[in-house]
């Protein structure tokens, strides 16, 4: 429907915040240009917000600097090579005590009983590792933001 | 994305992302929080954002948004807590009067409603299109002008207030 007002009593409102953010089509565009020039309500408006929308960009909404970011973000670099040297460091560790053991299980110079000790203590140890495993497991599949699009 | 190059924007945006939070939690601390925990999150897990499904400011802002309104959730209820937005220190080098005029302006948007002072940061801050914004907010792109303009028009009326 075709508006029959004259455009001087056409305001336009949220249309003023389109026309400074460059968000409107050619058309609107015109349309609120062509109405400002007649409307000193709707001119004073405009002006007003493009003064405001300045004044914020130009604002410190945050005193943080870059520096500050850039310190945070190597916090997790941090966390990912202390993971893998401590992976690494494990992976070695066990490979000498898989040895170890081997060589332990297998000596004849050894009494049984004490075999059975010691297997005893690295099963408790194994038993230790696939209990915390589990749980890191279980907390990952529960993690609440697992879903969350990050 | 590369991530060194994810990095650096990241470090960029770290800013624009704090004013976001502050303006929702209602403080700089709480808010440095919670960009900080949105970076550990990205970090521990950079493949979740794909680049084919559009530039990584709105995608990094959603996740800094989710941070806080999780915080939020969390917190002991309260009204709007606000009141600390105006309590940041101004760095050493910004005059007087500069220092005035923005403190002026916090304590203006404090009196806004803080879905208001999120889209003013987005738009007026940080010059995000409302396209972006949109993505951000997770509202319809035709919701952002009258909401942004609705807000505009509540600060400029707080300002004149302030006067």
């Amino acid at each position: 429907m075709i508006n029959e007002k004259p455009i001087a009593d056409q305001h336009v409102g949220e249309q003023l915040s389109g026309f400074i953010d460059g968000e409107l089509t050619q058309q609107e565009r015109q349309f609120v240009t062509l109405h400002c020039e007649v409307c000193a309500e709707c001119r004073e408006n405009l002006e007003r917000l493009r003064a405001l929308r300045e004044r914020i960009g130009n604002a410190s909404l945050s005193e943080v600097g870059e520096d500050k970011w850039r310190e945070t973000m190597d916090d997790p670099t941090v966390q990912l090579t202390r993971g893998i040297g401590w992976l690494l460091f494990v992976a070695g560790l066990l490979v000498i005590a898989g040895i170890g053991l081997v060589g332990f299980l297998f000596s004849d110079d050894i009494p049984v009983g004490i075999k059975l000790l010691m297997l005893a203590i690295y099963g408790g140890l194994a038993t230790l590792l696939f209990s915390v495993l589990r749980q890191r497991l279980i907390e990952r599949k529960t993690d609440k933001y697992k879903d969350v699009e990050i | 994305m590369k991530k060194p190059e994810m990095r650096q924007q990241l470090i960029q945006l770290g800013n624009g992302a704090h004013a976001l939070a502050t303006q929702m939690l209602g403080n700089g601390d709480d808010a440095a929080d919670a960009v900080h925990d949105a970076f550990v999150k990205v970090f521990r897990k950079p493949e979740a954002y794909d680049e084919n499904k559009g530039p990584l400011t709105p995608w990094f802002l959603r996740v800094v948004r989710n941070q806080c309104l999780d915080l939020i959730r969390r917190r002991r209820p309260v009204e709007d807590t606000v009141d600390e937005l105006s309590d940041s220190a101004p760095g050493p080098e910004a005059s007087l009067e500069i220092i005035q005029r923005d403190q002026e302006l916090k304590n203006a948007m404090t009196e806004l409603a803080s879905e208001q002072r999120e889209i003013i940061v987005l738009r007026d801050y940080m010059d995000l299109s409302y396209a972006e914004i949109a993505d951000v907010l997770e509202i319809a792109q035709g919701t952002v002008m009258s909401r942004l303009h609705r807000a505009r028009m509540a600060l400029k009326e707080e300002l004149i207030g302030h006067d």
